[in-house]
């Protein structure tokens, strides 16, 4: 498979923030998956040679930005999920389908607890179960990711 | 053939130490560091408001875009509104009309007499807001917050602190302004509180929002309080932001518990802070308490903080225009080392009161 163009990286993130932006309803805003993130976990995974730490921490800084909170915080989040993601990343790409589900279940889940974490440090007040649902659309998001860019490019066999 | 074959490598496969550059690790901690650093800076300091502002700016063209499909399903909703839904609308808005301008006639009669009224006794006239209307973009993308984005910014001469109301009531309060848009916090958010006086006795107290539930909660009055289940909240206005008389809240629960000295009485707020399309931003009147205050910053739950100070600036006031011979020591709020009787007789001599002032330890 070649490799992913730089291009194709920055296009997809440049959707992923028109998506982020996009002005949900009440329920959307509960179900919306995160989009940047979802995209560029995808990247660290697929692509690691265009999308490393740096560039998720930034997308997480433009989610920041865009929601008006904390700055920094989503950004943390992001750049230690990404790190999570990016340490077993030769392992990951050898993984069958649902092996990888799991992990990336995990991945997002990891990022909605820390944020969870930071904004219960500043003062918040604990949110009710659906809070956790976007997971759920995250790796809905995650299987289109996967039809529209190609399942983890494996290593040739030697 | 050969030539070509380090071209054919995928960049993943080459020897680590042509591409990795920084060791993952290395990199996470540079990053996290960062954003703590920025964490910090942002809660404790003003400095990144400018970076946002940029930010914002330059993002705005994207928000455009994305918000363009929800335009177009509005318009064309719009467009396709029905003609006897029209029809009926405007025969109930008709009838509306009719009654507001029988009530408005007496209005303005009622208003004359109220400024000559004002006049003769030397007292300020009522303060009438000037107002911009604003478009509600989105509500927060943030679950956590209760905030929503106007499409007014810094453009159109929005400062932080302005009060937003619809045709209900207070909506909430301008907490951060951008070149385009404008973010505002309203009355439920957990941040904000707000004057208030109950409409029916004129009791005063302070209203908090109470976060996620959208209710507002009005804490530290007496459990023998005179307040009922459906009494009605206005603000008072003695706060300087939003202006007297704007209805913000409905008695819904009092709560009644032996352990605690204080009733815990929940109200819901009448404006529908959640769902409206149209708002006004008011202009934060200019009064005198405002005018002396305005050098410092104007944060979230800025009223409860400078509320005894402008109270106090307002009875000021309002005792040197119709006292004739006003006290020569001006009353400070929390601060016990003024005699308490020097300002209130300021015609005693000074050998009566000093005796009578607490000495003992």
């Amino acid at each position: 498979m070649k490799p992913v163009k730089f291009g194709t990286f920055l296009f997809t993130m440049l959707v992923g923030l028109i998506f982020q932006l996009y002005p949900w309803s009440d329920t959307g805003v509960i179900i919306r998956p995160d989009f940047l993130l979802v995209i560029m976990i995808y990247w660290v995974l697929q692509a690691p040679y265009h999308c490393n730490i740096g560039w998720v921490w930034f997308a997480g800084l433009l989610v920041d930005l865009s929601t008006g909170s904390l700055l920094g915080q989503h950004a943390l989040t992001f750049a230690i999920t990404a790190f999570l993601g990016l340490i077993y990343q030769r392992r990951l790409v050898l993984f069958n389908r649902w092996q990888l589900y799991l992990y990336v279940i995990f991945l997002f889940g990891v990022q909605r607890g820390l944020i969870l974490l930071l904004k219960l440090f500043a003062g918040g007040e604990l949110p009710d179960w659906t809070y956790s649902l976007p997971v759920v659309s995250d790796l809905i998001l995650w299987q289109f990711m996967i039809i529209w860019f190609g399942e983890l490019t494996r290593p040739k066999k030697l | 053939m050969l030539k070509g074959i380090h071209q054919q490598l995928d960049p993943q496969e080459s020897p680590a130490f042509f591409i990795q550059g920084p060791k993952p690790f290395s990199r996470l901690m540079f990053f996290c560091t960062l954003s703590l650093v920025m964490m910090a800076v942002d809660a404790r300091f003003d400095y990144l408001s400018q970076v946002r502002q940029w930010f914002s700016t330059a993002l705005h063209p994207l928000e455009v875009l994305a918000s363009a499909p929800n335009e177009w399903g509005r318009n064309i909703n719009t467009y396709f509104t029905s003609h006897n839904q029209l029809i009926q609308d405007n025969f109930k808005l008709k009838q509306q009309s009719l009654i507001d301008n029988a009530a408005l006639q007496r209005l303005a009669t009622v208003d004359a007499e109220n400024a000559h009224l004002r006049t003769l006794l030397a007292g300020d006239a009522p303060i009438i807001p000037q107002a911009t209307l604003g478009e509600v973009l989105h509500m927060g993308r943030d679950p956590f917050s209760n905030i929503i984005t106007l499409n007014r910014g810094s453009r159109h001469h929005i400062t932080p602190g302005q009060a937003v109301v619809d045709e209900q009531g207070v909506v909430g309060q301008i907490t951060r302004v951008y070149t385009f848009t404008s973010e505002v916090t309203l009355i439920t958010d957990k941040k904000l509180s707000i004057p208030i006086q109950i409409e029916r006795n004129q009791l005063r107290a302070i209203a908090f929002g109470e976060g996620k539930r959208n209710t507002l909660d009005i804490p530290y009055l007496p459990t023998s309080v005179d307040i009922k289940v459906g009494d009605k909240l206005v603000t008072s206005g003695i706060d300087g932001v939003y202006p007297a008389g704007l209805a913000v809240a409905v008695v819904t629960q009092i709560k009644q518990s032996q352990d605690s000295p204080f009733a815990k009485i929940i109200s819901r707020p009448i404006a529908g802070v959640n769902n409206h399309k149209h708002v006004l931003i008011l202009k934060v009147p200019e009064s005198p308490a405002i005018q002396s205050s305005e050098n410092k910053p104007v944060l979230p739950r800025n009223n409860a903080q400078h509320l005894d100070q402008s109270v106090v600036e307002v009875l000021q006031k309002n005792n040197a225009a119709v006292d004739p011979h006003p006290a020569t020591e001006t009353p400070v709020l929390d601060s016990p080392s003024t005699e308490p009787g020097a300002a209130a007789t300021p015609g005693a001599s000074p050998d009566t009161t000093t005796p009578a002032a607490p000495e003992h330890p």
